[in-house]
């Protein structure tokens, strides 16, 4: 069953077009990876899903179009987007700031056990609890980010370049978490990074863009096998 | 010593009635990142209000929450169709609207209901209580505790509930928030409401003292403003205890100073504005906010 | 359309204008019966304070609530220098040097704030100044306030008076205009335009924002002044009145609607100024508040670039209107006005289009 589907997406900011032709689809509980340099559409692609910029195309979520819906109506479908820059709401506690992630939910029993979850996937938090957002380090604003987008129990989960700003070792452990709450959950996600390797051990398939285009796409595997990836995304 | 207690407890009601619209100011400011001019205007419109319901024979505190629910309404639809617009932009063009605003809504007034005082009856009764030997205004006493017990609802209200926090979220970062599904546009909309509701009831409680006109509360908003500088524009507390101080001290001045007396003691709050800033920039208890490019 | 825009840009073309529109202002007082140079002077007197304001506000993008307060001072500064036999000169020399130091420190401690703050404060200026008015008697005359006759036609002259006044107004506000045209076009208009597009970035270009503030601030206090002195030689009386709060709103919905950052807009601002009021007071001086604050609102919403950006408009609606049609005109649209709010990238965190207009329209009910 597919998920989320795109087809000949366009998206532009004013005069500059940035998609120009992008698709792709998401299988339910799949993980999709979506590459390329930068420049090349990524974020944009995200934000098109979640409604963040205007879009020309098809866009499909749960076997209903979803293109011009406002971000808060996406995300009420089921949508979770994690942006660039983390979208870390600075002035809210730790904890505030995963209550915030459950806006839409009526579950009170559930939410509490979901941020003990969360703080049991991403340990770091567990001592910041009741600090302010804005005075985490930037690894752990990451995982605030990413259990403040769990906490809507989402279908989809967007992730925007989790390992950036991140030292390898802490992108790493970012990663590793992510991937654990993927096998323990079963949330879709759609995951744009620059680096490849990173990637490949969340996804199943990725597709490669360049200049607001598909170029290529494959299972990881496929992928990973290319002279061009490595080339250019794995450091030869 | 009797006339200082009286002149402190005075004080400190106007204090809280300053306090009451810097609040909404800051609350404003929070949200929406530009200053509302316009809030001692709206105010005066609901005082207007709650005297038309009394001219039509309501009770007053019936009236007093009639006027209150709609300056709620009044306020969400200001901020949905009129600064809407300009939020995005550059916030000293907000600012011009919101003076347009003020204007207009002056303007209403004096239509309306022309310019002539008009009599606001009180909500508490004109007796007086003794207190440490001074003789003490009832009314002073139960606007300053009725403010403070607002405010501490509001804070609760900001604090403890789910509306709350969906409201900070929504102040703090409005993009992000709405990828949590908060939606934004109304929680904007309850902000500005709440903002105007707090103007509404400090409104209809000094009416009965200045007289209804409609530039009743142009004073107060200068005061109201002097407030924020002071207590930072990131913090609803430092406003609180600066319109109290301001409060306190433009009475004390204006007796014990009579060089200053009380056509003047409105320049004592940017007096001590001017002396305190040039030491400490984001005023008394505000963060030093960071600007990011 | 652009033969015409080629043809006014040839340098030749200019300076005959120029000349033909000097000659204009030269003979016309001679020409006019008195009433009109009457409010003609009073449209120069405004057109001055407005410019003033345009400066730090238009320009520079910092709102001032206390141009008005200037404007009084420099009055008051007239009437005492004329009342105690001052020579002209010194007068007008004082006027604007006292408005000048004052805003100067107003600015000083101001600018400091940033933000909205330079418009909280200026705010308690006209309200500081009505008491403060009224209780320096000695120097204002109190609240009965003060005048002072010293613009009669000299006999040499051969004019009358209200053709004498025209002169002394079109001296000054021909060097104040002149004056504020080539600071704005040279590096310190370059700098307020930065400052007002971004503090930081301006900052990063070695523009000092609390410098250009002050600067901004000081001119349009000087402007103030001299409208102040030219107030006086026309009206000939001032009190507390003068300096109020509401003229201070005025002012600035008068700036405004004739156009921020314009030069041109501030006659344009000066002309509303004097009209518009007059009009409504006539009609019914309780109509006076609610239009003002229409007009300005509705200029805001729908013409933000005041009156003078009129033609500009028309002309892209008329353009639109033919593309729409088929006719292309081949020419890409006019770089926006200054004065729009769109470009600036405010401190806080803005609003995204996106997470507020999407399609309110539809019906569908999100979460609780």
């Amino acid at each position: 069953m597919t998920l989320l589907e795109l087809t000949d997406v366009t998206a532009s900011y004013g005069p500059v077009q940035v998609l120009d032709g992008v698709s792709l689809s998401v299988p339910d509980g799949g993980s999709v990876g979506i590459l390329g340099a930068n420049g090349a559409g990524k974020t944009t692609t995200l934000r098109a899903i979640s409604g963040s910029v205007r879009t020309g195309g098809r866009i499909r979520f749960d076997g209903r179009d979803i293109r011009g819906l406002r971000p808060d109506q996406v995300a009420a479908l089921g949508i979770a987007h994690v942006p660039e820059g983390r979208g870390t709401l600075g002035q809210l506690s730790v904890r505030e700031n995963l209550m915030v992630g459950s806006y839409l939910r009526k579950d009170r029993k559930a939410i509490a056990g979901d941020i003990d979850y969360c703080l049991d996937l991403f340990p770091q938090l567990q001592d910041r609890v009741g600090s302010r957002a804005a005075a985490l380090s930037g690894g752990e604003q990451q995982m605030l980010a990413v259990g403040r987008a769990f906490m809507a129990k989402p279908k989809l989960l967007l992730l925007d370049e989790a390992s950036l700003g991140l030292a390898p070792s802490t992108a790493k452990t970012v990663y590793q978490a992510i991937r654990r709450l993927r096998l323990e959950s079963g949330i879709a996600m759609l995951v744009v990074e620059q680096n490849a390797n990173l990637a490949f051990s969340l996804v199943d398939t990725a597709t490669v863009l360049e200049t607001g285009r598909n170029v290529l796409t494959g299972t990881s595997a496929e992928l990973k096998g290319m002279d061009e990836i490595r080339r250019a995304y794995l450091g030869g | 010593m009797g006339t200082f207690i009286q002149l402190v407890v005075d004080g400190l009601a106007t204090g809280s009635i300053y306090a009451a619209l810097a609040l909404a100011i800051v609350l404003v400011n929070q949200a929406t990142g530009l200053i509302n001019f316009a809030q001692g205007g709206m105010a005066v419109l609901s005082a207007y209000i709650a005297y038309v319901f009394v001219q039509l024979g309501l009770p007053l505190i019936l009236a007093i929450i009639i006027a209150i629910v709609l300056s709620f309404l009044f306020g969400a639809l200001v901020e949905r169709f009129l600064i809407r617009r300009f939020e995005r932009g550059d916030p000293d063009t907000a600012v011009v609207v919101t003076i347009g605003l003020l204007t207009l809504v002056t303007g209403i007034c004096a239509v309306l209901w022309g310019y002539n005082n008009l009599g606001f009856p009180s909500l508490f009764p004109l007796t007086s209580v003794e207190i440490l030997g001074a003789v003490v205004s009832v009314r002073s006493l139960a606007t300053a505790v009725t403010i403070v017990v607002i405010m501490v609802v509001l804070q609760l209200l900001f604090l403890r509930t789910k509306l709350g926090l969906a409201l900070r979220a929504v102040a703090d970062n409005p993009a992000s928030a709405a990828f949590s599904g908060l939606p934004v546009g109304r929680l904007l909309m309850v902000g500005w409401g709440l903002a105007a509701t707090l103007g509404a009831i400090a409104g209809v409680l000094v009416a009965p003292q200045l007289t209804l006109t409609p530039g009743m509360l142009d004073t107060a908003l200068v005061y109201a403003l002097a407030a924020v500088i002071l207590g930072g524009l990131t913090s609803p507390i430092g406003c609180v205890v600066a319109a109290s101080a301001i409060g306190v001290l433009e009475n004390l001045v204006a007796v014990y100073v009579p060089l200053i007396g009380h056509d003047l003691k409105i320049a004592v709050p940017f007096a001590l504005i001017f002396v305190i800033l040039i030491v400490r920039p984001q005023g008394l208890f505000g963060r030093k906010v960071v600007v990011r490019v | 359309m652009n033969a015409v825009a080629a043809t006014a840009r040839r340098p030749w073309v200019r300076i005959v204008f120029a000349a033909v529109v000097a000659v204009v202002l030269i003979v016309a007082p001679l020409a006019l019966p008195a009433f009109a140079n009457q409010t003609l002077v009073r449209i120069g007197v405004y057109a001055v304070a407005v410019l003033g304001l345009n400066i730090v506000m238009g320009y520079t993008g910092q709102v001032n609530l206390g141009q008005i307060f200037f404007v009084g001072l420099g009055a008051y500064v007239t009437a005492y220098g004329v009342n105690h036999g001052w020579n002209i000169l010194l007068v007008f020399a004082a006027a604007c040097a006292v408005a000048g130091v004052v805003g100067l420190l107003v600015a000083l401690a101001a600018a400091r704030l940033g933000g909205l703050a330079i418009a909280m404060v200026t705010i308690a200026l006209p309200i500081v100044g009505v008491p403060l008015a009224k209780r320096l008697s000695e120097f204002t005359g109190g609240s009965q306030g003060i005048s002072a006759r010293f613009t009669d036609a000299p006999d040499w002259s051969g004019l009358d008076n209200d053709q004498w006044q025209f002169y002394i107004v079109l001296l000054v506000a021909a060097a104040a205009f002149l004056l504020a045209r080539s600071l704005v076009r040279g590096k310190y208009g370059r700098a307020f335009a930065a400052v007002r597009e971004n503090e930081a970035v301006a900052a990063s270009m070695g523009i000092s924002p609390y410098r250009t503030k002050v600067l901004a601030f000081t001119i349009a206090s000087i402007f103030g002044g001299a409208s102040g002195f030219l107030y006086l030689a026309a009206v000939q009386y001032t009190s507390p009145e003068t300096l109020s709060f509401g003229h201070s709103i005025s002012l600035l919905a008068a700036m405004v609607i004739g156009g921020a950052g314009s030069i041109a807009g501030s006659l344009l601002g000066g002309a509303y100024y004097v009209f518009v009021p007059q009009l409504t007071n006539a009609i019914d001086p309780n109509l006076t508040t609610i239009s003002q604050g229409a007009i300005l609102l509705a200029v805001l919403f729908l013409l933000p670039g005041g009156l003078v950006s009129l033609p500009r408009v028309v002309r892209r609606l008329a353009r639109r209107t033919d593309a729409a049609r088929g006719r292309s005109t081949g020419r890409s649209t006019a770089a926006p006005p200054a004065q729009t709010s769109e470009q600036n990238a405010p401190a806080h965190h803005p609003v995204p289009d996106s997470a507020l207009d999407g399609h309110e329209q539809t019906e569908r009910q999100d979460g609780p």
